[in-house]
Order: structure tokens, then sequence, then C-alpha cells
């Protein structure tokens, strides 16, 4: 299927057709061609189930469901893209970093505790991730914002990568995250380096890093 | 002597300011140059960094290249009329240039910024400067030298106009050549230019060049050239039906935020940038002020209603992600 082509860092465009429907961010297109329809919705493709889960998990965040035949240009508030492509795996990444997704991916939403248990609920708590993120899962694309673009750092067993959590963006693959704490003495008086809780991303896969710590 | 201010801070060992030399004749050595800063070399790039505890070495790739030294210019050596940087521009001064305040970063050589009041401008401002409205916003920079423009980081370009007509958002407008006549364009917060000259103009990512028939959100659209100005396109087609009436009764599902465009067609240009979020444009805001004088009672409290509803879309729509999900199913 024809792809997601960026046009600059920011800009995306985005084919659209019968058969190639996408969901996006509610306010992110930047311009059309064609006769193509954006309408609001709040279950994007779950059900009622998934939605009222998204809901309860705060990771609602609004989308759109774009129709019709044409071509669109998104982009939002300058931020960077990055398209992904997926290939039958899964994404793991917060509901309001995604700018826009292929209909035919599968989104839903898991609870970080099914990962590390408390300590998961622990790490979304003291992260700001929250105690949900959103997957995606199939084949198709998808393309994530960040503040001043993404670098891909790859994960593999022994090969553990180490993330300021406000730089996380997203992560695919077989990888398990823990909250990685490095206070000292230091961080007591008031005298630390600011760089006190890491993730840590352990096992094989690809974590999506952006340059700069400022959330979305 | 016009502008450098003359005690020169007090401070007596400043080498300079004996009549401004030009060009060539700026006190390079008063400055400590480069070798006060530690060179690139001191500053610990790959393998200071710890690899990981347990990771066998660092990361597999190989070191990037050393990052480009940071150029020095001085006034002789800064490009004339050309980029810095793409988020500088230097403009080579010799004579007038209209200029909006705040854009200005710095600057070398004899250089007065007049508003545009001022008297001796008269006749230029008569001649070139048709919008009473932004008046207040832009002044003229007049003399010799380097004058350096820059605006919130965007992308910086110049454009030259030839006998052409180009509109572009009033806040990404930074200079423009006193050749060129400035009109307020029909849509609110852009401003047109017509003639023959040059002008800069900043965007939010690079500026990205489309072809009519085409569809803009109004937040992206950073401004058109040679085309008729653009109709306001509204698409509100997914309230039909049976769902969409649920819809508009009951609000679920709220609105798309796409049901507004401006739809260009003709032969021409559009210029686009990534959309930047809404700026305070004082002009924008005295456009709407003087219009709420023709509204009766009624459209007045509409008006409040419409503020309210937009208020908290935009407030609700800044919210941070980092609010936790347990607060959210507090709540």
């Amino acid at each position: 299927m024809p792809g997601y082509s960026p046009v600059n860092s920011k800009l995306l465009q985005v084919p659209v057709g019968p058969g190639q429907e996408v969901y996006s961010k509610r306010g992110a297109m930047l311009a059309y061609t064609g006769a193509v329809r954006f309408a609001p919705t709040t279950t994007a493709g779950a059900g009622i189930g998934g939605a009222v889960r998204q809901r309860m998990a705060g990771e609602s965040t609004p989308l759109m469901h774009v129709t019709g035949q044409g071509s669109v240009m998104f982009g939002h508030h300058g931020l960077h893209v990055e398209v992904v492509d997926l290939q039958g795996d899964t994404l793991y990444v917060e509901a309001d970093r995604l700018l826009v997704y292929d209909a035919s991916l599968q989104s839903g939403t898991m609870f970080l505790g099914e990962q590390g248990g408390l300590s998961g609920v622990v790490r979304g708590q003291m992260t700001g991730q929250g105690l949900f993120t959103t997957t995606l899962t199939g084949h198709g694309s998808c393309a994530l914002l960040s503040h001043g673009g993404v670098v891909q750092l790859p994960v593999q067993p022994g090969r553990a990568v180490y993330v300021d959590p406000q730089a996380y963006v997203a992560h695919r693959g077989q990888i398990q995250n823990k909250l990685h704490t490095a206070l000292g003495l230091r961080d007591l008086i008031g005298r630390g380096s600011g760089e006190g809780f890491q993730l840590e991303l352990t096992g094989q896969g690809v974590v999506y890093v952006q340059a700069s710590e400022r959330k979305l | 002597m016009g502008y450098p201010p003359q005690p020169p801070y007090g401070q007596p060992g400043y080498p300079q300011q004996p009549g401004h030399p030009q060009q060539g004749g700026y006190p390079q050595q008063g400055y400590p140059q480069q070798p006060g800063y530690p060179p690139q070399g001191g500053y610990p790039p790959q393998g200071g960094y710890p690899p990981p505890p347990g990771a066998p070495g660092g990361y597999g790739a190989p070191p990037p290249p050393p990052p480009a030294p940071v150029a020095t210019f001085n006034a002789a050596t800064l490009p004339d009329d050309d980029n810095v940087n793409p988020y500088a521009f230097s403009v080579n001064l010799n004579g007038q240039w209209f200029i909006q305040k705040g854009k200005m970063i710095a600057y070398y050589g004899q250089i007065k910024f007049e508003a545009l009041s001022a008297g001796p401008l008269d006749a230029l401002v008569a001649g070139h400067f048709h919008s009473p409205l932004y008046a207040q916003d832009w002044v003229v920079a007049q003399g010799q030298g380097k004058l350096l423009l820059g605006d919130r980081g965007f992308d910086l370009n110049s454009f030259d106009l030839e006998d052409g007509n180009l509109t572009i958002r009033a806040n990404n407008l930074l200079a423009f050549d006193p050749r060129l006549t400035l009109k307020q364009s029909i849509i609110p917060g852009f401003l047109t230019l017509l003639g023959t000259g040059k002008f800069i103009a900043s965007s939010n990512g690079p500026v990205h060049f489309v072809e009519p028939p085409l569809r803009v959100d109004p937040q992206s659209l950073l401004g058109w050239a040679d085309l008729p100005s653009p109709c306001h396109h509204y698409d509100h087609s997914y309230m039909r039906g049976v769902l969409g009436m649920a819809r508009g009764m009951f609000g679920i599902g709220g609105t798309s935020g796409e049901e507004h465009q401006f739809e260009f067609s003709g032969q021409g240009t559009v210029l686009m940038q990534s959309s930047e979020q809404v700026r305070e444009s004082p002009a924008m805001l005295r456009e709407l002020e003087a219009q709420v004088g023709m509204l009766g009672v009624g459209g007045l409290q509409r008006l409040n209603q419409v503020i309210g509803q937009r208020l908290s879309a935009e407030q609700g729509g800044g919210r941070s992600s980092g609010r936790s999900g347990l607060m959210d199913l507090l709540d």
C-alpha cells in the first residue's frame, strides 16, 4: 500500500482511499486535496468496550476517522513526525503521541501493572506516563509526534538502554522496562544531578527516544 | 554620532567607540575570542559516556563525526542578505527596511529604528505601508550595517517578489524591502505584499509549497502567492444521519476539529508550514475588538458563549498526558 510520505521533518502526507482509512489526532490535519471526510470518533475501531477502557485508562485522546479519497497532510504544533511501519508486531506508545495510524492496526490499552506488577504501577506514576499505555498491533503504518525528533536505540539482550522518562516516546518488541533510581545523598540535600530516575529497558527490540525532555 | 549611547557602561578598558569604526576595523582583539573557550575536544563526547552497566561495550554504531566548530562572525564576514543559519538571517542594510518589532536580534553598524509615525518617514509610510492596524507593530530601520533577524527559532527564508503579489501571515513576516508595498489582506491576520523586492518570513519547519485545488487548516496556512483570496469551507457531513443527529443532540463524539478550512482554487502557489499554536496577535485582537461594537446584546451574549467554549477547549487541549491514570480513574 502506498505509504506515508514525509514532506519534511514536521509534515506528513498520507494517501487516503477505499480500504486505506486512517485515524488521526483531532485537529492535526493541515491540508488536503480530494474528497476527504473527517468524522470525530470515540471508539477508534476498538468498539464500545475498548472506548470505555480507554476512557477509564486516561488514554483516550480525541481522534478522528479520516475517510474518502485523496491525500491529507498532517502535522501538529510544529512537532517532529516519525513514521513507524509495523509488520505484525506491537508498538507501545502514549496515546497523545500518536499523530495518525492506519485503521488496519488494532489499537488497545495496556495496564502497566501487567508489566512488572506493582513496580510497573510505581513507574507509571513516577514518570508521568500514567498507569496505562496504548498499543498498536498488526500490519500498517503510524506516525509519532516528538519534540526535537527521535532516535531509535536498539535494545538487545545484555545491552540495556537507559532513557530519561521525559525523553521516552515509544518502544516495540519484547521489552521489559523498569524504573531505575539513582538517587543519592546529594538528591536529598537538593544538589542532585536532576537525573534521579531513568527507565531501564531490557530485552529485544527498539526504543524511540526524543531529543528533548519536553512532554507534549 | 547616532546610536551607540556614549558612556560605554563605565568600562574604561572597553576598546571601541571612537567614531565607531566600520566593518574591518571592528576590534577583534577586544573580545577574548576562541582561545578563551575550551575547544571542542575539551568536551568529553564519545567514550566519556559511561556504557550502561552490563553492556559489553558502547553502542554498536561507529561514533558520529565531531560537530562542526561554531563559526564566529563579525561585521565583515556576516552574509549579505542571506541566512546565517536556518534560524537567523542577516540583512545588509544600506538605506531603509521595514522591520516587525521584536524580530531584530542583533546588529552591527549605525542603524536607527524609527516608529512609523516619525515625521521624516511620512512619505515612505504613505507610499508603502497601507495598514494603520499594523503600524504599531512595525518600525523602519535606517542606516548602514548588518541587521540580524530571528523569530522564535522558526526557519527563516527570504523571498524575492518580481512584480508579484503574495499574502502572508502577519506574525510570520519579519521584514521587507521598502520597494514593496504592504497592504492588509481581506483575510484577517494576513498581510499582502505587492511589487518587486525582497522580504523575510519565518515558518515553523521548512515551507512547503502546494498547488491548488487544496483545503488548508487556517493554523497551518503560511500564505499564498498569485492566487485569488481563499474562501471558507465548512464540512459537517458527519452530522448527517441518525448517528449525526444523536451527535448533534447529545454532543457525543464532539467535533472533529476539522470542520473549517480555507479553500484555494485557481493558479498559483500555497505556502504551508507545520501548524503552530495560535499566537496572540495584537493587530488581530484590535480588529476583532473594533467589530464588537457592531453587535447587539444577543450577539454579545452569543460571543461570550463562543469565547467560553473556545477557552475551555484550548485549556483542555493543553492538558498534559502527565496526569496520572489513577487520577482519571478517581474523577
